[in-house]
This record gives structure tokens, C-alpha cells and sequence, in this order.
């Protein structure tokens, strides 16, 4: 996408409305002792491609999984700071995490479709939590927003695991989608695809970002330029204290900005390979 | 600090040390050119036609280079804003070197023709002004010293009073018809030649801020065209003028 498609000169209104899903206040993440990453402030802007970069150990996905609860899964994790998803606090003692994932869905690096038919991996999640919508509609949606639905359509009972590496991504992004989530967490979706599959989710995400809220992890810059409209750099530093590295937020701007003029050393250094 | 892409920003120094060696070319050919003028050297204007080949030749060098580093680095950030102020600056080196050769063949056509000591006196003025406009030039962008860059534009204001002094001078001597028309056409035009690298000069200066901060004089311009649109959103804009 074009730097002037991104940012109009008179697109006032689209600066002035920008909606915040997710606000992130002074938010650390800790797993027991150990402080993964600290006082994180951000925003997640609704129908809007978010990009978290930054070497291995920064953060990065803890952070992600901030946003569905995911963490709590995690023996010892524990947040501080405020998280809140259209308003609400993420993290209130009323809030059920299960429906939290519900709305907001996560693809992970590695493909994991269910050891079931294309069809029962799709109709897992609307099948678990109900749904009056044909079963049957659900699924070809889903397939159809995956980009996958021309290619298994013919063979919707087989084997999940039978499709390729790149189908099982799209499959998973499908599944995600089967129960109408508001938002995708996007785990360096394409780490594992050849360059091929990793260009048909690129696009499938701009597609996708006009329904839904995506953030997106990532190793690769070049991807994150491609597809994000927001990037926020993650770094990770040697804490005095602790002795440890703790990951922290460095800079978080407009995509354009960020790989065209970043305003920190830090950033400047990592995108172009100066890092030490 | 430690460099993950040595091969690459080698590659990158190597580069602009093409924009700084075609800078020095130009910066060293206008001494030369007005040598050739102010004396009738034949010989030597016509050593300064032959090596514009050379110039373009750096030209042609320094813009595949800048094409391969775009095609297979991937460069970002004040990498990416490098080549793209190498490719931009090729032209204006390139352009400056072809004034300073158009005052090498103003030799041939003006061949015979006498100066008198204050249109000698101007012209050289203007030579060594503009010699050292680039020279600066050439340095500011080599250091990557925004300041000395942004100098060049209140430097060039000596170049373009002696512009006018030279042109004015001209136009006296043509008055007290000691040149005739033709003549005084040339001479204005040489005039321009110098100040108009000058001007190059002044870019260039532009750029190396380009480089270091992402920068340039056309952002103002471009902030007061959205600020105006902002105020008056039904008045025409980029968008509307097709």
C-alpha cells in the first residue's frame, strides 16, 4: 500500500475517528518473579493493522497474549497496569476469559488444526458456544474469508491434516473467524509458509482488517511494512536491578514513520541491522 | 555496536563515495572551464568537452548502484533515505557539470573575443565563488553536516549579486557598443551557467538534511498546502485538480 493511500493530506476525518479497541496503560507482564516486559502505553485502533517487531525476548508475544488472556493460562503470569477493550477492563474480576477469546481469536506460528475433517475443525467453535446461523453457512463463510473455500470445497470431510502447510494456515485463520471475533492476534502467522503462502495471508489480512482488528506479531520487517498501518518496536534490556532483560516498548508510530524516519536511536539501529 | 550488514553498508559507503568523487569532478572543472574562457584555450576547452564522457560515465555508475542496493537490501530508515538522496543528487551534480562544460565550448563560439578587466575581473569572482559553493558542497555531504548545508543558501546570495554585477557590466559595455549584441547574449549567458551552479550547490546542501533528518524545503511547503486545505476544506486541492 502507498504511502499516500495510507495518509491522505486532507483525511482529517479518518485521523480525527480512529477508535481505540485496546488501550494499554503502564501495562508490565511478569511470570512470577521474572518482569517479561514493562510499562507498555499503547493503543490498538479498530479496523486498523497493528505490528509488533523486536528481537527474540523483547516481549513481543507475551504482550500479544495480553490482549486475550492468554497469559493466564500460564502458571505464575501475572499482569500490572490497565488493559481495556472497548472500555472495558480486560481484566475485571466479572470478566469470563473464555469469552474474551471468543472475540478476540489468536493464530499461532505453528498451523494447529484439530485432528478432524476441514468441515468439524471449522464447526468446533460455533458448535461449542451455539449458534443459530446454518452450520453449514458458517463454514463456507469462514472458508470463503480464508481464502480457502475454492481449494477444499469438494472435500470438506477430509483430513484437516492432509492440506499443506499454507492451507492449514488459512485453515486456522477460518476457524478463528467461524465465531464472528472482533479481533485476530496474529502470532507470526507466516514463520513457517514458504514465500508463496506467506503473500496470500498478507493479503488475506488486508482483506481481513476492513471486519476485524488485527495484531500481529512478527520477525520479519519487510512483512510488517507490507501489511501494517501501525508498528510498534520492542526491545530488550539488561535490568541493573535484576540482572535480567526485560523487554519494554521503544517506539510506537505509523508504520511509514517507523521504517522511513524512526525517531529513536534504538529503532533506527535494529531496522537497519546496527544492533548490538 | 555491532553491524549485522557489513557487506551491505560497505556497499552503501561505497556509494556515496561515487556522489563525493563525482562532486569533486565538477568542483575541479570550474577553475578549468574559466581558464579556458578568460585565455581563448582552445585545447583545453575541448580536454573539458571530452571528459563530460567521464562524468557520465560516474552518473551511469552511481545510479546502478543505487538500483542494486534498492533491489537486494531491502535498505530502511537513513539507509533507504541515503539512495534516495544519491539517486536525487546524480542529476544535480550531473546537470551542474554540464554548465560548467557549456562554458567551455561559449570558448569556441566567442573564440578571439577580448574581456575587458572588470568583466574579467566578475567572471573570475563568479568562478571561484561557485568552485567553492560546490567544494562546500561536496564536504557538507561527505561529513553529513546539515549545517554547512543549509549555509550554501545564504552563501549563494554573493553568487547571484555578482550574477547581476557581471550581467550589468555587460549590459554597459554593449550601451558604449564596445561588444555587439551576440556577444552580450553569451556573456549573460555565462553568467547564468555560474550562478545557476550555484544553485545546485544550494540543493545539494538541501539533501544532506534529507539524509540526517528526512527533511527537506519542500515539507514546509507541503505542511502550509495542508494547513491551508485543513482551513478551507472546499477549496481545491491535490486531490481535486487532476
Amino acid at each position: 500500500m502507498l504511502v499516500t493511500e495510507r495518509k491522505r493530506v486532507s483525511d482529517v476525518e479518518t485521523e480525527e475517528t480512529a477508535t481505540a479497541v485496546f488501550e494499554v496503560d503502564d501495562v508490565s507482564v511478569y511470570y512470577s518473579d521474572f518482569r517479561a516486559v514493562t510499562d507498555v502505553d499503547l493503543d490498538i485502533n479498530e479496523h486498523e493493522i497493528t505490528a509488533f517487531i523486536g528481537p527474540s525476548g523483547c516481549g513481543k508475544s507475551t504482550m500479544l497474549r495480553t490482549f486475550n488472556r492468554m497469559n493466564d493460562l500460564i502458571e505464575g503470569a501475572r499482569m500490572t497496569g490497565t488493559l481495556t477493550y472497548h472500555g472495558i477492563d480486560l481484566y475485571g474480576p466479572d470478566v469470563d476469559p473464555v469469552a474474551v477469546r471468543r472475540r478476540i481469536g489468536m493464530v499461532f506460528q505453528k498451523p494447529n488444526p484439530f485432528p478432524k475433517s476441514i468441515y468439524d475443525n471449522i464447526a468446533f467453535g460455533p458448535r461449542l458456544t451455539g449458534t443459530s446461523e446454518n452450520m453449514d453457512d458458517i463454514v463456507e463463510r469462514s472458508l470463503q474469508g480464508a481464502g480457502l473455500w475454492e481449494e477444499v470445497k469438494d472435500r470438506l470431510k477430509a483430513s484437516a491434516l492432509g492440506l499443506s502447510g499454507g492451507q492449514q494456515q488459512r485453515l486456522c485463520i477460518a476457524r478463528a473467524t467461524a465465531v464472528n471475533p472482533d479481533v485476530l492476534l496474529m502470532d507470526e502467522p507466516c514463520s513457517a509458509l514458504d514465500p508463496i503462502a506467506t503473500g496470500r495471508i498478507e493479503e488475506l489480512m488486508l482483506e481481513m482488517k476492513e471486519s476485524y482488528t488485527i495484531v500481529i506479531v512478527t520477525h520479519n520487517m519487510q512483512q510488517a511494512a507490507r501489511v501494517s498501518d501501525r508498528t510498534a518496536f520492542f526491545t530488550a534490556e539488561l535490568d541493573p536491578n535484576t540482572d535480567q532483560r526485560t523487554g519494554l516498548l521503544v517506539e510506537f508510530d505509523e508504520t511509514t514513520s517507523i521504517f522511513s524516519n524512526p525517531r529513536d536511536e534504538r529503532t533506527e539501529n535494529y531496522i537497519t541491522g546496527r544492533f548490538g | 555496536m555491532s553491524d549485522l550488514r557489513t557487506s551491505f553498508h560497505d556497499d552503501l559507503d561505497a556509494m556515496r563515495l561515487e556522489v563525493v568523487r563525482m562532486c569533486a569532478m565538477v568542483t575541479e572543472m570550474i577553475p578549468r572551464a574559466t581558464d579556458a574562457f578568460l585565455n581563448n584555450d582552445l585545447a583545453a576547452a575541448k580536454r573539458l568537452i571530452q571528459e563530460d564522457d567521464l562524468l557520465d560515465a560516474v552518473s551511469i555508475n552511481l545510479d546502478l548502484m543505487c538500483t542494486q542496493l534498492l533491489a537486494l537490501q531491502q535498505p530502511l530508515a537513513t539507509d533507504l533515505r541515503e539512495i534516495v538522496a544519491a539517486i536525487r543528487l546524480n542529476p544535480e551534480i550531473e546537470r551542474s557539470g554540464d554548465l560548467v562544460v557549456n562554458i567551455a565550448k561559449a570558448t569556441r563560439r566567442m573564440f578571439g573575443t577580448e574581456y575587458e578587466p572588470d568583466v574579467r575581473g566578475l567572471i573570475l569572482k563568479m568562478s571561484d565563488e561557485a568552485q567553492r559553493m560546490f567544494r562546500l558542497a561536496g564536504e557538507a555531504y561527505s561529513m553529513r553536516d546539515v549545517a554547512l548545508g543549509a549555509a550554501l543558501d545564504d552563501i549563494d546570495d554573493r553568487l547571484d549579486e555578482l550574477a547581476n554585477d557581471l550581467i550589468e557590466a555587460i549590459l554597459e559595455d554593449h550601451t558604449s557598443q564596445e561588444i555587439d549584441k551576440q556577444t552580450t547574449v553569451q556573456m549573460a549567458l555565462i553568467a547564468r551557467f555560474y550562478e545557476r551552479v550555484g544553485d545546485h550547490a544550494v540543493n545539494i546542501g538541501e539533501w544532506v538534511r534529507f539524509v540526517v533528518e528526512g527533511w527537506r524545503p519542500e515539507d514546509a511547503g507541503a505542511a502550509r498546502a495542508d494547513k491551508a486545505a485543513r482551513a478551507n476544506p472546499t477549496s481545491p486541492t491535490i486531490k481535486d485538480e487532476d
